[in-house]
């Protein structure tokens, strides 16, 4: 049984930047087009996964730890952002039965 | 770990301890008065350690690094965060939602900025930031049953969350390239290139997306002023000072230790950054008819003029950053303290119609407010002036005539529409307007009292500034040793 | 140290007046005329203890220093000599006329009313002795925030957008002569290695050829536009006709003189090449402003409109006079400022007297009111015949000086100026016979001249006279200021002879300076 970080390197560098990158593109569209609150932050999940992949392969790459630990921060903080994220979703929801979020256009200009 | 590093840390620690115990005071009886109190003693204790450190550089590694230039932001953010606090009591006090979590909030937020500000490390960099936006959400939408307080709330949480992910991407992609997450670190590794990687530029350009998000600078600053309109008074100006400041204090700290300036084409994005960010403010703030609107893209310019000041990239440059901060932090409390002051139960008073004649009717306020516009203008005899006339100084010693001029434009801009506010408050109002109910004038006093601080400070700095800029060399003295 | 208490008495006086003004609007007005009326007399009294016949070893008469903010290398410098204390009594002057003005013509926010004019007139003494630029660029400012109070609040119907375009324009012109301020600096401490904002320290100091132009540009836009000269005038009109009378006053009389000085005190003596080398076309800027300014007057039936456009044309003699780099020509640059000030002033208080009886200034509406009021028509040919340039009255002096001065400089120019009186004459005449002349069109009975005005009316007339008989204490008092701006053109002869290469750099800017200080003190006729 190989270690993590070899089974890691088995695959070249660039095709962990091709596929997170492309992630991160999903990420980003689903964003920008979808109306549904909820579903927009899974597309930020998306988002901050696609960076913790990254991480992940750079930290096997260089044998360094800083990423691996940097992944945790971000995991951690992720869920944080999404605690009060929803929160505020639900609140929305009650005030106006809806999180599309097209509703929301008293701010304007 | 050392014992020492706990000393560096005080005034981190403090508040920590004070939003604990804020939690715990909640926990068992919900009192604002107390809760008040304790924010205001914990902000002041942590003034007073900081005060301890004054002239130290000290390093905490690998996180962060307690020199000259944090020492000062970390006082500019705990004060403003002070003042905040001392406005809201009035503003909170009047409305029904549970007010005593706020304080815990702001207590976080402002913990958040002073994490920025003194990281030397991306991790540290990021957690700084996501401490100030995560409290910073909650804040934003607090008067949750205000329509408008929700979808603020919602929109910053989501182009926030989204601008992190940018900067993470950035972070990863400089990671991989150098190797390393610390700012000195991506120093060594820039002075052994040439010239920049193109994976390490393209990092650098996702790392502005976050950044800028944060400054509110174009083309990231869609957010101000749906944000501004929509936060309680107190937090749009604790949006407008603390967590702008913060980010700013960062990215100096970024450039000079990795020593970034050297490099043409992130001070082109920068140029245009800052020209595209006082154009479009003031030009965007001129058919504005709500204030806090106005102002928020009034703070947009501001914060273009900053970067001219930050262009010039030496340590004139970062002189008159640090004045300018401190006069515009000033500025945009005594601004939004004006607006808390004359909100009422239902709204804030963000209406140009509320201010019309407002000087016939509370001269005290509109004489602060008139200050304090004349300030964001540049008119003389206030902080504003001087802070301009330094990024001025610094903009024509290196010669960037461009951004000279630009700003010269934007502020003859800039004065139509500040003008326009001043001239509503001194104009007379034929009938009698139905005065709104205003608080009891016994709550107000924390807000009065530190209006009137804010107003005397404007003026002092305005008139002699002396002292704050031997105050700001000082403390920069150990930051920049290589300028 | 009592330059600086001028200043501060005035803003001392207006604060109080603000407060007062709270309690009853009459204290603020005593509190305010007798504050004016003391610098008046300390300003007074600094004549009379500098006699001018001493020759002494420089020309400025006292002066006050201590460091402000020493890290920018700013002081806060005051200084005075001939022309700054001719320039300082006039604005006394001016200012205790428009307090007195408005001492009916004011109902309103008394208390800050006087404010506004006492802050007003604490910046323009400010500007007329401030030696260090920064603190200069600072009076620049604080005086037009007051006047933007004064023409926003208490104008006429449209003093909303009169008040804008004043500020606007004025500010966008001070900012970029703040930039070039800045480039002095810089360009200065580079060259000696201290850094400084003192105009003392300032004088003579080299430029880049290419730079010395468009620094000068910056502070003539400045001083252009408040002066103002044609292309830029287009603020003044709406600002004097919507201001209300003591803020016209002060407006005609007193800021558009800050102009003037400026470009006397600043622009000549700092930029000697480029402005020399600007010189036609400035020329040419004011004869084009003394023939507009006359023909736009003469088709004007506002009655404060066209005196505005009076001071366009007037404006036009102090540019071309300036430009002229001859002591004729300065002198009468002097006399100018002053006299206009005074004959400009007047009309537009008689203008006001006008419309606090009639309730417009429309001179279509008027005519033939010589019969019903005979001593107002008596002040107002007086002051009409001062405009138009009537011997034996000051700006006869005042304008025979700058022509014969720019004749020197430039015949062709002065020629085309001459004509300019020729109009002169034309509106002036215009004034007196639409409103005094004809048939009278009023519906009711006007009242003559009060006493109060009479009291108002009186000086103005002693005064014009005063300096159109017997100038030459003016004369004698500007001659030292005069040579000294005139100093860096001297010797235009050698300087080009210098070359370039050799002693540039052995040439510090403070030898240029000592000989400056030494000469021009001795009388050149």
């Amino acid at each position: 049984m190989n270690e993590i970080p070899e089974v890691i390197r088995t695959i070249p560098l660039q095709y962990y930047l091709f596929f997170s990158s492309t992630l991160f593109v999903i990420g980003i569209i689903g964003v920008l087009t979808r109306r549904n609150a909820i579903i927009i932050f899974m597309c930020i999940e998306l988002m901050l996964n696609a960076v913790n992949l990254l991480l992940t392969a750079f930290s096997a790459y260089r044998s360094d730890a800083n990423g691996q630990v940097f992944v945790f921060f971000i995991m951690a903080v992720a869920a944080a952002e999404v605690c009060v994220g929803l929160a505020i979703i639900v609140m929305i929801y009650r005030n106006l039965r809806s999180t599309d979020i097209n509703i929301l256009s008293n701010l304007k200009w | 770990m050392r014992l020492s590093d706990l000393y560096f840390l005080m005034p981190l620690l403090i508040l920590v301890g004070a939003a604990t115990l804020n939690m715990l005071v909640v926990a068992v009886k919900r009192n604002h008065k107390v809760i008040f109190g304790i924010t205001i003693v914990a902000h002041l204790v942590a003034v007073f350690t900081l005060l301890q450190l004054n002239g130290s550089s000290y390093q905490i590694p690998p996180f962060f690094v307690m020199d000259g230039w944090g020492i000062f932001n970390l006082g500019l953010i705990l004060l403003t965060s002070l003042f905040v606090t001392l406005l809201s009591y009035a503003y909170f006090e009047q409305r029904e939602e549970r007010k005593e979590e706020y304080y815990l909030l702001l207590i976080l937020a402002t913990l958040g900025a002073c994490v920025l500000v003194i990281s030397q490390h991306f991790m540290a960099l990021f957690l700084g930031l996501e401490i100030l936006s995560v409290a910073l959400y909650s804040l934003i939408a607090y008067l949750r049953t205000r329509e408008r307080s929700d979808e603020a709330g919602i929109k910053y949480l989501i182009l926030a969350a989204l601008s992190s992910a940018f900067l993470l991407f950035g972070m990863a992609l400089v990671y991989a390239v150098t190797g390393t997450m610390s700012f000195p670190e991506i120093g060594v590794y820039l002075q052994s290139v040439s010239e920049l990687p193109l994976l390490l530029l393209t990092g650098f350009g996702l790392m502005i997306v976050g950044i800028g998000f944060k400054l509110g600078i174009v083309p990231f600053h869609m957010w101000a002023p749906d944000v501004y309109e929509g936060a309680p008074a107190p937090v749009t100006a604790f949006i407008a000072t603390v967590s702008k400041g913060g980010m700013m204090g960062l990215l100096i700290r970024f450039f000079s230790q990795a020593d970034a300036y050297r490099y043409a084409n992130l001070m082109l994005i920068f140029t245009i950054i800052a020209i595209a960010s006082m154009l479009a403010g003031n030009l965007l703030a001129l058919r504005q008819k709500n204030i806090k609107r106005l102002l928020a893209y009034s703070s947009i310019a501001h914060l273009g003029y900053i970067l001219v000041a930050f262009l010039a990239g030496n340590r004139l440059g970062v002189e008159a950053v640090s004045f300018y901060l401190v006069a515009y932090f000033i500025t945009s409390l005594g601004a939004f303290g004006v607006v808390a002051l004359l909100s009422d139960t239902e709204r804030d008073a963000d209406q140009l119609e509320d201010y019309r004649g407002l000087f016939w009717r509370r001269p005290a306020t509109a004489a602060v407010f008139t200050a304090m516009l004349l300030s964001l203008a540049g008119i003389p005899l206030t902080a504003g002036f001087v802070g301009k006339f330094y990024i001025l100084a610094s903009g024509v010693n290196t010669q960037q005539w461009l951004l000279v001029l630009m700003l010269v434009l934007n502020s003859v801009i800039g004065l139509y529409y500040y003008i326009k506010v001043i001239a509503a408050m001194f104009a007379q109002t034929k009938s009698v307007q139905e005065r709104r109910k205003v608080l009891h004038p016994a709550l107000s006093f924390a807000s009065g009292g530190a209006m009137a601080i804010l107003g005397l400070l404007l003026i002092w700095i305005g008139v002699y500034p002396t002292s704050l800029v031997q105050l700001i060399r000082g403390l920069l003295a150990t930051f920049m040793t290589t300028f | 140290m009592i330059l600086a208490w001028l200043i501060i008495l005035l803003m001392v006086g207006g604060i109080l007046a603000w407060i007062a003004g709270r309690f009853n609007a009459n204290f603020a007005r005593w509190i305010a005329l007798l504050t004016t009326l003391a610098s008046f007399l300390i300003s007074i009294s600094l004549w009379l203890n500098n006699p001018t016949t001493t020759v002494k070893a420089t020309n400025w008469m006292m002066r006050y220093e201590v460091p402000w903010v020493p890290q920018w290398g700013v002081s806060f410098s005051l200084a005075l000599d001939g022309l700054s204390l001719l320039m300082l009594l006039l604005t006394f002057f001016l200012g205790l006329l428009s307090i007195l003005v408005s001492w009916r013509e004011i109902k309103t926010k008394v208390g800050f009313f006087h404010f506004n004019i006492l802050w007003v007139l604490a910046g323009i003494s400010g500007v007329f002795l401030t030696m260090d630029l920064f603190l200069f660029y600072f009076f620049w400012e604080v005086m037009l925030i007051p006047m933007y109070f004064l023409i926003g609040i208490w104008g006429h119907a449209n003093r909303m957008y009169a008040a804008y375009k004043f500020f606007i324009f004025t500010q966008a012109s001070g900012l970029l002569m703040l930039l070039s301020i800045l480039g002095l600096y810089f360009i200065h401490g580079s060259n000696t290695g201290s850094y400084t904002f003192n105009y003392f320290d300032l004088l003579g100091t080299t430029f880049p050829p290419a730079i010395g132009p468009w620094l000068m540009a910056g502070f003539l836009m400045a001083f252009l536009v408040k002066l103002p000269v044609v292309p830029f005038h287009s603020w003044l009109p709406d600002a004097h006709s919507e201001a209300p009378t003591a803020g016209s006053v002060i407006l005609a009389g007193l800021l558009l003189k800050t102009g003037a000085y400026g470009l006397l005190r600043f622009v000549i003596p700092l930029f000697p090449e480029a402005a020399q080398a600007f010189a036609p076309w400035a020329m040419l800027l004011g004869v084009v402003g003394i023939l507009y300014g006359a023909i736009l007057a003469f088709s004007q039936t506002d009655l404060k409109r066209l005196i505005a456009y009076t001071s366009v044309s007037h404006m036009g003699f102090v540019i071309l006079g300036v430009f002229s780099f001859n002591e004729w020509a300065f002198q009468g640059v002097v006399m100018q400022m002053i006299t206009h000030g005074i004959s400009t002033g007047a009309l537009f208080i008689m203008a006001g007297f006008l419309y606090e009886r009639l309730h417009t200034r429309d001179i279509r509406q008027m005519g033939g009111f010589w019969p019903a009021i005979p001593r107002m028509g008596v002040f107002a040919s007086i002051f009409a015949m001062a405009s138009l340039g009537l011997p034996g009255l000051g700006n006869f002096i005042a304008e025979f000086l700058t022509l014969v001065g720019s004749w020197q400089a430039n015949n062709l120019l002065t020629i085309f100026a001459t004509i300019g009186l020729v109009a002169a004459t034309a509106y002036s005449l215009r004034i007196l016979q639409k409103v005094f002349l004809g048939k009278n069109k009023a519906e009711h009975p006007l009242t003559d001249l009060s006493l109060r005005e009479m009291s108002i009316a009186l000086p103005l007339v002693v005064a014009i006279l005063w300096l159109g008989l017997y100038p030459q204490p003016v004369l004698d008092r500007a001659k030292p200021s005069v040579d000294e701006q005139l100093e860096a053109y001297k010797k235009p002869t050698i300087k080009p002879e210098i070359p370039a290469q050799v002693t540039l750099q052995t040439l510090p800017a403070d030898t240029v300076r000592l000989l400056n200080t030494k000469g021009g003190i001795h009388a050149l006729k």
